[in-house]
């Protein structure tokens, strides 16, 4: 009785922290998304909505078409993530000549901040400032305009994405890879298993509980995609890049509309919680098969 | 006993100092002079009205010659006394009181920042500590602290274009209303009527009532490369090609064939020019205000294309956001693309300066408050000297609809700083914007950043030599400040704006046809107003 009184007072700061910052926060977006509250409208306040905002925003095609390339960001950037940095991870299980060097300057975007991050790619890849359209049309002839052509726009922030967090993903497999038992991969080598056998059949299903993992911190991460593509394109051109976390600032901040961005709030927050539960449900029953 | 030499010795050394003074402040004078010697402030000052027969374009041999700077009337000085300022600040209770303020990262702001901020602290014993940072944060953090009441700011920066939406939120201190209150903190020195007709957005239409001091005010005009212009070698070329002599564009088609035919110099002689600046970021506001702010009026379309009367856009319920001139305006505009430096789809207001500042364009439409770094600073523009301005290129009638006030050419934009109710230090804020207003601050403020808040201002000589450099920036402005205008007062301002960017985005980036993106952009700005309480 006394220890779990104990464990309670001793948990009870950083409950009543989380209560404040988290729980306090989320019930008001949740009151203020019942509301129509606009700092500007002609009626000052809120006033009661019920549902309608909730009902707008099944409708409302910008949010929608936001949502999707959302996913198709969220998609291609965290694929392209694993894939790249379960092969560097396997890289770097080997010894080559510059390997600590490589290691070091591959984890260096890591470091730097999103912000800084959007801030360097838009200065490399604007039309009449950027090495990179300069040399592509100089070399082969692509007219290269993030702020003209969609696509373009489209796949430079995955790529920009890929690049600032595959180390992420690398390192994490890499700390999974080096801590995978030897005995198995000596019996395959025993038993006459090739590479291609031992990666399918050892390496890849010891290392699935890792990868879910860094799957799952990377698709809730490229979810909210904000810094970086704010400062590379905008959202734009048009609303190509104009993610959901964009659009939802857009909404709330220099449109001043919070009660329908609140409740675009807590169709996001939903909508991010039911991926993590199948991640997360994917994770513990491949957990569970593997114990 | 001190001998002869040495006594005349005691009275040449402060004799010498009281001359040193004296000609320090005499060489002051001359830019600045003291009080009483004011001009005659006309009661509701306004710039000067066009002169219709006046020719448009103000190139530098508008500006008067030095004789005619002498004879200029000089303007005040216009400074409180020091201890004034001290004083005020001790009844306010504000020495050694910080104040804190919010504003866009502007060449105006950034003087307000690193200059008068010092100047004023010393005067009054009063810290500012003032944020400058880009203009959406700027209005993000703004709007927040004053919703929210949390009285981070004690005063704002507020462009004219949105402080009819603070007014009617009640937003912002009465300025009028708190100097009559507080006798004791009214500067000498300020008075609402040395400020041009611009601090007229600032009042309230139906009280009259201040609500913003104004402390930078610009005109968006055409901008265009006198070096090339003046060349004979390319004013030979473009006669041959066009038939006429190259001269600052007065209508669209002028434009258009000085943009091709600068963008095909520029392609033939290997360099890297083009034809037109184009403030057309994809995602970026800066596109949709080009557009409403600067096309659109030169094209006949006023407001937006908004009806006033009865919030509509739609040319169904009157509006004329959707026109066929405000097509045809918006399809002229984003050609122009085919002749703007590659950048232009990434390009706001600061990029298209400094495109312009590069070299990499013979025309386009400027923000006045870049006009004077691009023409007079060598460390930032490659074309010192080499600047001209004009009035904007106009559809027929505009012009006329302009000198009969039934509409405007182009965009008068500007800025003021307010004080924010939430504010806990309101008297020290009070103290703060006064002294900003003073006619002492302002010619050295108007020189470096090409601003000016004060009738007196455009004849101080400082300015004039500016004027000069800027191919007669501030000439123009004064002459033909009245056709241009600010941002309609709608109080619905950011609102309309973020519903209807979108499309112009999506025009710019071939993703809709400029028709289908005008009819789009009408109807969702009338569903907005109507969703806002406005227009139903």
């Amino acid at each position: 009785m006394w220890s779990a009184r104990t464990g309670w007072a001793l948990l009870a700061p950083t409950l009543i922290v989380l209560a404040v910052t988290g729980l306090a926060p989320f019930f008001y977006v949740l009151y203020v998304s019942f509301f129509n509250w606009n700092v500007f409208s002609a009626q000052a306040g809120l006033s009661f909505a019920g549902l309608e905002n909730y009902r707008r925003l099944v409708f409302d095609q910008a949010f929608l078409s936001s949502l999707w390339i959302t996913i198709k960001f969220t998609f291609w950037a965290v694929l392209s993530e694993i894939v790249l940095g379960f092969l560097l991870a396997q890289l770097l299980t080997r010894d080559f000549p510059g390997k600590a060097f490589f290691r070091t300057i591959h984890a260096l975007p890591l470091m730097v901040a999103p912000i800084a991050v959007g801030a360097t790619w838009r200065l490399m890849m604007i039309p009449g400032f950027g090495p990179v359209p300069y040399y592509l049309q100089q070399w082969f002839g692509i007219e290269y305009n993030i702020g003209r052509y969609s696509g373009q726009a489209f796949w430079t922030t995955v790529l920009m994405d890929v690049w600032h967090w595959t180390p992420l993903v690398t390192l994490t497999l890499l700390a999974g890879l080096i801590s995978l038992p030897r005995e198995p991969f000596e019996s395959a080598q025993v038993d006459g298993a090739n590479a291609l056998q031992t990666f399918r059949y050892l390496t890849l299903p010891m290392i699935t509980p890792v990868m879910l993992t860094t799957l799952f911190i990377r698709i809730m991460d490229a979810l909210r995609i904000v810094d970086e593509v704010w400062m590379l394109t905008g959202g734009g051109p048009g609303a190509a890049t104009r993610y959901t976390g964009i659009h939802l600032w857009r909404e709330v901040f220099p449109k001043t509309d919070y009660g329908y961005g609140s409740a675009m709030s807590m169709l996001l927050l939903y909508f991010t919680i039911v991926l993590s539960w199948l991640l997360f449900v994917a994770i513990t029953s491949r957990g569970s098969r593997v114990t | 006993m001190n001998s002869s030499p040495s006594k005349f010795k005691s009275y040449l050394l402060p004799l010498l100092v009281l001359v040193l003074l004296l000609s320090a402040c005499g060489g002051q004078a001359g830019q600045t002079p003291t009080v009483g010697q004011t001009t005659s402030p006309s009661p509701s000052p306004s710039v000067a009205s066009p002169s219709p027969s006046a020719a448009p374009s103000a190139s530098p041999s508008a500006s008067p010659s030095p004789a005619q700077v002498q004879e200029t009337p000089q303007a005040t000085q216009g400074a409180a006394s020091g201890q004034w300022w001290r004083d005020a600040a001790q009844k306010a209770g504000c020495v050694d009181q910080t104040i804190r303020g919010v504003t866009e990262s502007t060449p105006p702001s950034k003087y307000a920042a690193d200059v008068l901020a010092k100047q004023f602290e010393q005067a009054t014993g009063i810290k500012v500590e003032l944020e400058t940072t880009s203009w959406d944060q700027m209005y993000d953090k703004a709007i927040k602290d004053m919703e929210a009441k949390t009285g981070i700011y004690d005063f704002v920066y507020t462009e004219q274009d949105i402080v009819y939406g603070y007014m009617a939120r009640n937003f912002l201190v009465d300025l009028t209303k708190m100097m009559e209150d507080n006798p004791d903190l009214k500067a000498p020195t300020f008075d609402i009527n040395k400020f041009t007709s611009f601090i007229d957005y600032f009042k309230d239409p139906k009280t009259g009532h201040l609500y913003g001091v104004p402390m930078e005010s610009f005109i968006k005009t055409y901008v265009y490369r006198k070096d090339l212009f003046d060349n004979p070698e390319i004013r030979a070329a473009f006669k041959k090609q066009y038939g006429r002599d190259l001269e600052p564009a007065k209508n669209f088609e002028e434009y258009r064939q000085i943009a091709e035919f600068f963008t095909k110099w520029g392609k033939d002689h290997n360099m890297q020019l083009w034809g037109t600046t184009v403030q057309a970021a994809s995602g970026h506001p800066a596109s949709f205000y080009e557009l409403v702010e600067t096309i659109f009026p030169s094209w006949g379309i006023y407001n937006w294309g908004i009806n006033t009367k009865t919030y509509k856009a739609t040319v169904e319920h009157g509006g004329q956001m959707n026109s066929p001139k405000a097509k045809q305006a918006l399809k002229f505009w984003l050609d122009m693309l085919k002749y703007a430096p590659p950048e232009s789809t990434n390009s706001t207001w600061d990029e298209v300066a400094a495109t312009f500042a590069a070299g990499r364009a013979a025309q386009g439409w400027i923000y006045g408050e870049n006009v004077a770094w691009i023409a007079t600073d060598p460390s930032r523009s490659k074309v010192v000297g080499k600047v001209g301005v004009a009035l904007p290129p106009t559809a027929p009638g505009v012009m006329q609809d302009a000198k009969s006030g039934k509409g405007y050419i182009g965009y008068y934009d500007g800025g003021a700083f307010a004080i924010p109710y939430s504010s806990k230090k309101q008297k020290c804020a009070l103290l703060w914007l006064e002294y900003i207003g003073q006619p002492s601050v302002q010619p050295e403020w108007a020189a470096k950043t090409a601003r000016i808040t004060l009738t007196e201002t455009f004849d101080d000589p400082l300015v004039k030599e500016v004027d000069q450099k800027t191919g007669g920036y501030f000439t123009l402005m004064r002459k033909y400040g009245d056709l241009f205008a600010g941002a309609p007062p709608f109080p619905f301002h950011a609102q309309v704006r973020e519903v209807v960017a979108p499309f112009i985005y999506k025009a710019i980036s071939g993703q809709m046809s400029p028709d289908q993106a005008l009819d789009e952009a009408a109807k969702a700005a009338e569903e907005e107003m109507q969703r806002l309480g406005y227009g139903k």
